[in-house]
This record gives structure tokens, sequence and C-alpha cells, in this order.
């Protein structure tokens, strides 16, 4: 029986204009931020090269280095970027701020402002600035020096002080600075990476990872309108009392809807996926690495699915107890809110809807951060099936009693 | 007249309400989520654009629900008061409402301290939201589904966030960058979208 | 096993209002008619039966299965409502299909009885066409399907034949009429003419309370004597209108042939007349809301 009320209600999405649009803003999204080429950066990486890319470091004079470097810069743009919801709020000090602020850094430093001004001037001098790649660079080696008579503890006290200026939620937490800081790499390091990625990843693995991360942004808000446009099927066609009455228990009715939804939406994510991967297959065999061939599969199932899963949940859920189309803005608030309060854009998964990975390749860190993903999938995994099961129960009540419970608040207003 | 203001004040008191507060809810979260102190033009054109141009999708995607059903659409298409007055009501009063939204929180920027040139940022924030809340309101006329106006809507913007380039004039999140001179071709899109929608829900059968 | 329903002492209310007062009901095989004006706790009591709503207090028991056991009960109900629709872009075929599965059929039970079920509703020709396209009569008729494809104890009708056309309505009746040889049809209705031309027993349900109960010649038989015709000119009509209570008006130029009941002859040079159901039903009405005023 779910067999064939599973294959029913697939046959039913397929007929429905939103699934085409799902489909075609997923594969125009991800072939939009893919299509670029990106095998150069899965060469070997050779001596004397200029870069090699950044490591994260949590070394403590690279942290103060660097957290340093980038105060800096933010005082002398006056746009400090905090998180203090985990929300991104751009922060921009007056004058008597600013000159706070700058104390502490000269503090640190040892340093006047104007000669921190100077130098990093001449510093960004050195590179092509109108290349976003020159950019890049500038940004990456750029580094002040603490005071050397400055001691670790004392950074700290120091940094709690710009907090409490700039408010919080900014990049000079103590969360945020044991996450430690983007270094340049070193030739010894770049290799050492690269036979990660060989070997750990053998190529496909990180090409998927940066799929995943691509495709996990919409992810988190697409499915919502499958889930949405299911549950109000039923109240537009006038057929849920006609549905109510059959014997059929509330645990198929909306287990077949669930999972007929799950599969259809992870469907094109997956051959999109499939057919992503097969350039870096080849080229994977060119440099001499057997590829993973099933990598694909294995990360968008890990890190796609359960996001699928828990989208899908939640909107079954809202839309089956309020019967409107109020999941819509909850589940684009909560994407956007999940979206713009990653300090990081790889990695420090958490308890995130997105999970990020935008970079190709960082492998060695990735593994090493590999539990937290899987603890943060796992959960949401978890938690959808707990919400469906809980949808089963509120649509066995509204089939018992004849309302919803939103209804039944709202009803003075009909 | 009196039709007038009874047609659209039961519409705001049947089918409008939801949003409407939803819309109140979004502006009063806001301070939670976005600075308006201290800003320069730049950061106070990021706001605007990227947290208030969702007004626009909350207030004008749906206009048209109540003829959903397709009953009521013929019956109130029997009836003497043109539909397109019917729907032009209710954009005028949303319209309205974005605009004092806009009024609202750009002078509560300006009165924290924040510096920008106030006219050009208010008409470029007014298109920009009418503009974005205008696709969702035509996609609902076409589809007659207003879920599929919320997800264009939706994803215009997301989609503006990466490809931004390839949309010309019709590009959001332009102020932020310091340029202007999308303001008229996109208020003029907007007002043929809004229009084009109000003449598809007349004709459509 | 039996086939009645019992109903005893069945009230439901909806916040303070009452919508069914200690209604006491026992219904057996066959066709029966559940007539009311709208507004009445019909739609209510058809609700109780096919476990939409919840009864606030009083008993019920379908086949000897207490309501409560709404898994069981769902099992033996087949329910065709008011406003029966489906997904407009499924055809008869897949309709049907579909809620066959939601009833518990598997493939083979399908595959024979949802063909058979079209041919028996008129609706074998038309089995790819899609309900958004579909008539109200071919509507009510896929519902009817739905309601007996399962081969239930019981079938729920809520007023089937509002909107059809004459013709169709009558072939409505009959295919009600064949289901109900050998099970339970509750029929509810405010049209008199449907109640008449296939039930033997009903119920008269006025504000939430059981106001007749019976076969349908002992409804009659409370109008017999009352019912009388007499031409009167148009005129006069207002005046009698006050006076007694007219279930006919024929105007005939500036005459008007009419039909009252009254308790005795009203005036000289009326004619005893032939009673129908819908006579006796408002006299039925007429009465309670005279004793209602009354209190």
């Amino acid at each position: 029986m779910f067999g064939t009320l599973f294959l029913k209600e697939c046959k039913q999405i397929l007929k429905s204009m939103v699934y085409y649009i799902y489909v075609v803003v997923f594969v125009m999204f991800l072939t939009s931020q893919l299509s670029g080429e990106i095998t150069q950066k899965l060469e070997k990486p050779q001596p004397g090269q200029e870069s090699y890319g950044t490591i994260n470091s949590q070394d403590e004079s690279d942290v103060m280095e660097k957290e340093l470097a980038e105060l800096v810069l933010e005082t002398y743009h006056n746009s400090y970027t905090t998180y203090p919801l985990g929300f991104y709020k751009g922060v921009v000090l007056n004058e008597e701020e600013i000159a706070r602020v700058t104390s502490i850094i000269e503090n640190c430093t040892g340093k006047s402002w104007d000669q921190l001004i100077k130098e990093m001037e001449t510093h960004y001098s050195d590179y092509e600035q109108n290349s976003i790649q020159g950019a890049m660079q500038a940004q990456i080696a750029y580094s002040v020096a603490p005071a050397q008579n400055l001691s670790y503890d004392e950074f700290l006290r120091n940094m709690e002080e710009v907090c409490r200026v700039v408010g919080a939620g900014s990049s000079y937490q103590r969360e945020s600075l044991q996450a430690g800081v983007s270094v340049p790499m070193t030739y010894e390091q770049a290799v050492e990476e690269y036979e990660a990625l060989c070997s750990k990843d053998r190529v496909t693995g990180a090409t998927a990872r940066l799929f995943c991360d691509y495709a996990g942004i919409v992810l988190s808000v697409l499915p919502v309108f499958l889930g949405v446009t299911r549950c109000l099927r039923d109240k537009r066609a006038q057929v849920s009392q006609v549905v109510f009455t059959h014997r059929i228990s509330a645990f198929w009715i909306i287990g077949s809807r669930y999972c007929a939804n799950v599969c259809m939406a992870y469907l094109p994510v997956a051959v999109t996926a499939f057919v992503m991967q097969m350039p870096y297959q080849y080229h994977a065999k060119t440099i001499g690495v057997a590829p993973d061939v099933l990598a694909f599969l294995k990360y968008s199932v890990i890190w796609l699915l359960p996001e699928i899963m828990i989208v899908l949940a939640v909107s079954f859920l809202i839309t089956e107890l309020t019967e409107n189309v109020i999941s819509i803005f909850i589940q684009v608030f909560w994407a956007i809110v999940s979206l713009f309060s990653m300090v990081n854009l790889k990695g420090g998964f958490g308890f995130h809807l997105i999970a990020r990975w935008n970079t190709l390749g960082s492998t060695t860190q990735f593994w090493q951060q590999r539990q937290q993903l899987l603890l943060n999938r796992g959960f949401y995994f978890a938690l959808s099936l707990a919400l469906a099961a809980l949808t089963v129960v509120v649509y066995e009540k509204k089939r018992r009693e004849g309302g919803t419970v939103y209804g039944k608040i709202f009803k003075g207003r009909k | 007249m009196e039709r007038y203001l009874k047609a659209g004040s039961s519409f705001v008191r049947r089918q409008y309400m939801p949003h409407l507060l939803l819309a109140f809810l979004f502006c009063l979260m806001s301070g939670f989520f976005v600075s308006f102190q201290n800003l320069e033009a730049s950061q106070a054109a990021k706001v605007m654009e990227m947290y208030f141009t969702f007004t626009g999708i909350i207030l004008l995607t749906p206009l048209f629900l109540p003829e959903q059903n397709k009953e009521i659409w013929l019956l109130e298409r029997s009836k003497a008061m043109p539909l397109w007055r019917l729907y032009l009501i209710r954009i005028l009063l949303a319209v309205i409402l974005l605009a004092a939204v806009v009024t609202f929180f750009t002078q509560l920027m300006q009165g924290s301290g924040s510096v920008f040139p106030w006219g050009q940022l208010w008409w470029g924030s007014f298109t920009e939201i009418v503009f974005l809340g205008s696709i969702g309101c035509f996609v609902s006329a076409v589809t007659n589904q207003v879920i599929l106006g919320y997800m264009v809507s939706v994803f215009y913007f997301m989609a503006n966030i990466g490809a931004s380039k390839y949309l010309g004039k019709f590009a959001l999140f332009q102020m932020m960058k310091g340029e202007y001179g999308f303001v008229p071709v996109m208020f003029a899109a907007a007002l043929v979208l809004l229009a084009g929608g109000i003449l598809l829900r007349e004709r459509v059968k | 096993m039996d086939t009645t329903i019992e109903i005893e002492n069945l009230s439901k209310n909806f916040g303070k209002k009452q919508a069914l007062r200690h209604v006491n009901l026992e219904i057996k095989q066959g066709m029966f008619g559940l007539l009311g004006p709208n507004g009445a706790g019909k739609t209510t009591l058809m609700k109780i039966l096919t476990t939409l709503t919840k009864k606030t207090s009083g008993d019920i028991r379908l086949c000897g299965i207490p309501v409560e056991r709404y898994r069981e009960i769902r099992q033996m109900i087949g329910y065709l409502p008011q406003d029966f629709s489906m997904y407009g872009n499924m055809g008869a075929y897949e309709a049907l299909d579909y809620l066959a599965v939601l009833s518990g059929m598997n493939r083979k039970e399908r595959a024979q009885k949802v063909p058979k079920m079209l041919e028996k509703v008129n609706l074998g020709e038309q089995h790819k066409t899609r309900v958004k396209a579909m008539s109200g009569g071919m509507r009510r008729r896929l519902g009817i399907a739905q309601a007996i494809i399962h081969d239930p104890k019981i079938i729920v009708v809520d007023e089937p034949t509002a909107g059809l056309d004459p013709e169709e309505r009558v072939r409505f009746r009959n295919l009600l009429c064949e289901i109900a040889r050998d099970r339970i049809v509750i029929l509810s209705t405010h049209i008199v003419g449907d109640i008449e031309a296939t039930c033997e027993n009903i119920a008269v349900l006025n504000q939430g309370e059981i106001l007749f109960q019976g076969t349908v010649s002992k409804l009659l038989e409370a109008v017999k004597g009352k019912v009388y015709t007499m031409e009167v000119s148009a005129m006069e009509l207002p005046l009698i209108q006050e006076q007694f209570l007219v279930t006919g008006i024929l105007t005939n130029g500036s005459m008007a042939n009419i039909k009252i009941i009254a308790e005795e002859l009203p005036v000289k040079g009326a004619k005893p007349g032939h009673a129908d159901v819908e006579d006796a039903y408002m006299y039925l009405m007429n009465h309670a809301s005279a004793s209602a005023g009354s209190v």
C-alpha cells in the first residue's frame, strides 16, 4: 500500500508546475556557480610558486598577527562585521569610539596609528588591486606584528575591550579567536594538502564538497515550496474531507507524501551532482588518481538529503497546522539567517541548517571537522523524522476534530 | 469613492490582515538584524536593499489571493465594479504602505547619525521594493498560484546575490555599489508588471 | 452481523452553540432520509457518523461498533460530502484508483473494481476526463463511486442532488436506491422531493432536535385531511398567506390556485386536496416554529 501511494504521489509531483520550477532553479543556480574552470586548482604544487593558498592556523602568534591586521583594516574603513544574533550586522563607530579602538591597536602593536596606516598602504600597493585575485593575495599576505612584549593573555584582554566597543558577535570574540585564522601556506604544507586531496578525497570528494556547499544554499529554501504546495493541495482541491473518511491511517497518508517529496526533491540533486562530477573524474585520471566515482552520492546523501528532509518536514508541519503559506516566510527567514550567520564559509558546522565548505580542497581541515558535520546532519535527520511524526499526529487530530489549531484561534475573524 | 474605500477595507480585514501583521513583525525585528546608526550611503543602501526589499514580496504578492478561487473570481467579475479597479485599490494600498516603510526607516537612519542623500536613497529603495514585489504579484496573477509568486520573487532576490551582473538595469543591490541609474527603468518595469498583472486577472478565463 | 445505527442522546456543542440536542435515532438497512432546513444540524450529524467530528455527549453504535473506535468505523463507511471534489488534474479513473488505495484495496482488487464502478456510475467512457473538466453531475457520480467502491456497510450522502439537473437527479436517486438494497444509505437533504422518491424511513431535524422519526406514510398521516385547494384572486393572496400556511401557488391570470394546510375547512369553497411529503414537512416545520414561538 505504501508503495502504491508513494508512486501516486510522485506522479502527482511530476504534474505540478512548482516541481519544474524547482528543478530549473536548482540546475540554473548550480551551473551558474560551478561552471568556472576549477581543475587548475587541482594541480600538484610546484616549488617557487607565488602563493599556495591558505591554511587554517591556531598558532597564537598567527592569531595575533591576523586579528590585528583585520582590526586595522576594519578600523581604517570604519566598518565592522558582527553577528550579534547569528545574523550579519555591519557596525559603524562614531569618532570617540574610533579613537578608543585606535588606542587599543596602538597599545597592542607598539606603533602609532599613522605608522600602521602607512605600512598597510605600502603593503597593498605592492599588489595588483584591480583584479580580484590580486586583492585576495594582498589580503592573505597582510599581517600586523604585535608588540614584542605583548603576551597572548594581554592580547585577549585588549580584544575583549574592542568587543565592548564594537558590540557582540565580532571576529574579536574569544570563540572566534579560538577557531583560528587563515595564513598563507608554505610549499611543504601545500604538498601535504595535495597528497591528502589525492589519497583521502580522491579528487572527486573535494569537488563534491564544493557542490554540496552551493547546493546547500538553495536547498535551504527550494523544498519549502514543494512541501507547502503539497499540503495546501487538499485544501485547494477540497478533498480533505473525502480523504479523511477513508480507512487508511494518517501515518501512511503523510508518510507517503513526505517520502515522495523527499525523493523527488533529492532526485535532481543527485543527477546534477553526478553530471557535474564527470569532468573531475576524468581529470583525476589524467593526474594519476583513481577517482571516487560514488563521491557525489555519498556527499549528497549525507550533506544534502538531511537538509531536504528537515526543510520539508518543517514546511509539512507548519502547513498542516496552519493551512496557509506562512511557512514560506518562516523558512525563507530561517534560511537567510542561517546563510548570513556563517562567520566562516568553510566548516564551523555547529548546528547550522546550511553546512558550508566554500573551497576546493582543504582536505585535512575537512577531515578534522568531519565528525562535526556528521553530528550536525545526524541531528537534522533525526529532527526531521520527529517533525514528520508530529505532522502525522497533527493530521490525525485534524481528521478527528475537524479543524486546525490555527483555525480555532482565528475562527473569530471569518 | 465610498464604494472603493469599502472594498479596500473589506479586503484588509478579511484577507490581508495576516500579511500586514507579518510585514509589521518583519519591520519590528529589523533592529536585531541590521544597524541604523552612523551609516554611510552604501551601508544605508545595503540595509534597505537586502532587508527591507522583503516587505515588497510580503505585501504585493498576495493581492490576488481572494480570487484564487474561481467561483469568487467569476462572481466578482459579474459585479458592476470592474475588477481592475478593485485590484488597483489593493495595489495602491500596498504601495502606499511600502512608501511608508521606506520613509520611516530612511528617516530613522538619518535620525541616528547616518549620512546619505535621502531623496536618492528613498526613490531607489522604493523602486527596488516595489519592483521585487511586482514580480511576485505578476507571477501569481499569471499562474493563479500565490505560492509560485512567492517562489519566483524570493528566487529573484537570491539570484541577485550571485548573478546580478547578468540582469542589467533589473539587478537589485545596485545602490550598495553607488549605482542609481537603474531607478527609472526598474520603476517603469514595476509599473508594467503591476498593470500586466491586473490586466491578466481581468481577462483570464 | 446487524446493520443498524443506534444513536442515543447525542449532543454536540460548538462553543456555546448547540448544534445537536439529545438526538435519538435508530437507522435500519435501506434508504434513510434525513430532512431539515439549512443549518438544522444535518451536516454535523453526518460528520459525527463519519468520524470527522467528535461528539460532545451520547452514544453511537454503527453495526454494533461504538463510534469512538474510528479506525474500524472508517472501514465500513463510505462518505460523499456535499461539495465533493478531487485533485483537478486527475482523470476519473486515476482519482477513483487513488481513493481506492486510501480505502486499503490492493492492486488486484482495484484493477477489477475501478472499471466496474465507473461503468456503474456511467463514467466508463469518460474515465480519462479530468476532474476539473467535469460537470457537477459527473463529479457527484464519481463521488458516489468512491463512496461505495470498498463495499461499505454504511453510506452517508450529504445533499447529493443539489445543483443537478432534473434528469441527472432522477438517475442519481435510482442509483442510490439500487445501492441501498443490502446496506444503509443515509441521505441528508433539504429537498423534499429526494426523500419522497427514495426513502421509506425518514427523520426530520430542526435546530438540532428530531421533530419526526418514522415512515413516510406516517409523516403523511399527520396532514391527512388538512390539505385544501382553492381559487382566490391574486389581490387576496397576501391576506390569506398571513392567515394560513400556503404550500403551493399557481397563478392564472388575475386568479391563483393555492394549496393550504389548515386544521379545519378554512373558507367556504375550499376543496380537500392531495397531501404530499412537502405539505407534511411544511406542516411539521410550521408547527415547530409556532410552538417554539409560544414558549
